[in-house]
């Protein structure tokens, strides 16, 4: 990694990571402090009258618990799509925008290899996804730790959030796959968006009802299992290291190919 | 010893657009200009040269090194500026020029202090908000910050004026003096004529002529305008000059390289005015290859 360019990165994306992080405290505050066993009942009320539209955004289940609370209203929809949007504009500031426009050719010609300009645009996105993730974590324990003291579960809260940043990093991942396979990486980025939108559509039919639940077989985002991975089961564990792993290997295979394809500029 | 080396390379783009089997080479120290109208592959040839494109088949090398291959290595060697300047938009010249000179690893900005003065630019505008000149000049100053011993510039006085394309044409020679390898790609043949000691004219992805800038110069058409003070002396003049052709009372006259056999023709005659006709890198190739150039 070079250090001119990751910090160039981080200069690039700290914005929109700033202005995505403003957006969800607002979200992650209120709703914990929604956090009410009475109101939850009442909530359980509403969501039978409408449950195929509470099921589609993944909050189907209010839970009894502030931990399983947070986890059906935040990490079934909230906290799966503010990051994925964060994740899909810094691929495309990062990675796809600089070879769209061609001033990656500074980047290039810098004499630092593809590899190393590639892994600090990568480094910069992880950074800031992780950024996020942690921020989100730690303002949702203590929001919960302020409003509800001792009622968070946090190891099982950070099982939790440590299973959504697997998640994120694979679509982020497959977004940088495709933009790289792509003749022009703007295109690749396209329908790697497209993708990421058409497997949150896929999550939220399957969620909907039992006639769509098949649909949970197409989309990664069922390897993400909020309620499994408070729980400690076994399969959401294994949904978890899926995520990462198939992170890590499309990440790879971004690389080598980043480094024989051919570049315009 | 060839710094340079481009030898049987094809990019074939389709609809005869790419390169062809081109064959290339610019010795250590020595500056080249590539010739060639839009389209003729010149910019594609630099790619190459960058790694950023690889040779299907041919090979490319700079110091010996395979542009692709060792493009890292290779850069360290190149000092590079591209056709198309893109920036990005949310910086001013000064920090794009920072970032960079930090890219490149170069400590210390009094290089590119000294560039900017030379080119009177005033990087602390954003960019986006710049001139293409200015963004070209921005361009050159990147370009040249390294120092480094070979330079590489898709034509480099897009968007500069004439009084910056002098100041830049000074700048190479100064370069080439201090011993630079330098591959210049050029549609203007008077910056090619200026900078570098040979040429090389590509049409259609083919290399068409690798000459001394000597016998290009000597075989490019020279032509002349002479107003008489009449039509009939006009008339009679043309008939008398091969290739002169009569329009009222003006004569456009080509002087080969016999420049004072003209003036010698002339100067019995009713002329009231004589004037160079400029020469357009089309004309220049209509008259080097015939009409076949097109």
């Amino acid at each position: 990694m070079n250090g001119t360019l990751f910090r160039r990165g981080m200069q690039t994306s700290w914005k929109i990571t700033a202005l995505l992080a403003a957006v969800l405290s607002l979200y992650i505050s209120m709703i914990v402090s929604m956090f009410d066993p009475k109101l939850g009942e009442s909530l359980a009320a509403m969501a039978e009258s409408m449950p195929q539209l509470f099921a589609a955004f993944g909050m189907d289940q209010p839970g009894a618990t502030l931990t399983e609370f947070m986890a059906n209203y935040l990490y079934g929809f909230l906290l799966v799509v503010f990051p994925l949007v964060l994740a899909l504009l810094l691929v495309w500031r990062l990675i796809a925008r600089p070879s769209d426009r061609g001033d990656l050719v500074w980047m290039l010609s810098g004499a630092q290899g593809r590899l190393r300009v590639l892994l600090s645009q990568l480094g910069a996105l992880v950074c800031c996804q992780l950024l996020l993730a942690v921020y989100c974590a730690a303002l949702g324990a203590g929001c919960a730790g302020a409003m509800f003291p001792g009622e968070l579960d946090l190891p099982a809260f950070l099982r939790m959030n440590a299973g959504l940043f697997g998640l994120q990093l694979f679509l982020a991942a497959a977004c940088v796959l495709l933009a790289c396979l792509f003749g022009e990486m703007r295109r690749g980025f396209g329908v790697g968006a497209g993708l990421c939108a058409l497997f949150l559509l896929l999550k939220m039919l399957s969620d909907a009802g039992e006639k769509a639940e098949l649909l949970r077989w197409f989309t990664p985002l069922s390897l993400f299992d909020p309620d499994g991975l408070l729980a400690a089961s076994g399969s959401a564990a294994m949904g978890a290291a899926v995520l990462y792993l198939g992170a890590a290997g499309m990440l790879a295979a971004a690389c080598v190919r980043f480094c024989r394809r051919d570049l315009a500029l | 010893m060839n710094e340079i080396e481009i030898r049987g390379l094809v990019r074939d783009y389709g609809k005869g657009r790419g390169v062809f089997g081109l064959t290339l080479e610019v010795e250590a120290g020595e500056a080249l200009g590539v010739l060639g109208p839009n389209g003729a592959g010149k910019t594609t040839t630099l790619r190459h040269l960058m790694g950023f494109l690889r040779a299907r088949q041919g090979s490319v090398r700079i110091g010996g090194m395979d542009c692709f291959a060792q493009a890292r290595e290779v850069h360290r060697r190149v000092g590079y500026l591209p056709g198309e300047v893109a920036f990005p938009d949310d910086m001013t010249g000064r920090e794009f020029i920072a970032f960079v000179a930090g890219v490149k690893g170069v400590h210390g900005l009094g290089r590119a202090r000294e560039l900017a003065d030379r080119f009177e630019l005033d990087d602390t505008a954003k960019l986006r908000k710049m001139s293409k000149g200015n963004r070209q000049k921005v361009a050159i100053v990147c370009a040249f910050l390294q120092d480094a011993p070979v330079l590489l510039l898709d034509e480099p006085t897009s968007g500069l004026d004439p009084l910056m394309q002098n100041r830049f044409v000074q700048l190479v020679q100064e370069e080439h003096g201090r011993g630079k390898t330098i591959l210049l790609s050029s549609h203007m043949f008077e910056e090619v004529e200026r900078t570098c000691g040979r040429a090389a004219i590509l049409r259609d992805g083919r290399l068409a002529a690798v000459q001394p800038l000597d016998e290009l110069r000597r075989s490019r058409a020279r032509q002349y305008a002479a107003d008489f003070a009449s039509a009939e002396a006009a008339a009679r003049f043309a008939a008398g000059w091969p290739g002169a052709a009569a329009d009222g009372c003006r004569v456009v006259a080509d002087a080969g390289s016999d420049l004072p056999a003209l003036l010698r023709a002339l100067s019995g005659q009713p002329v009231v005015s004589l004037a160079p006709c400029s020469q357009s890198l089309e004309e220049s190739f209509m008259q080097y290859y015939g009409r076949d150039a097109k």
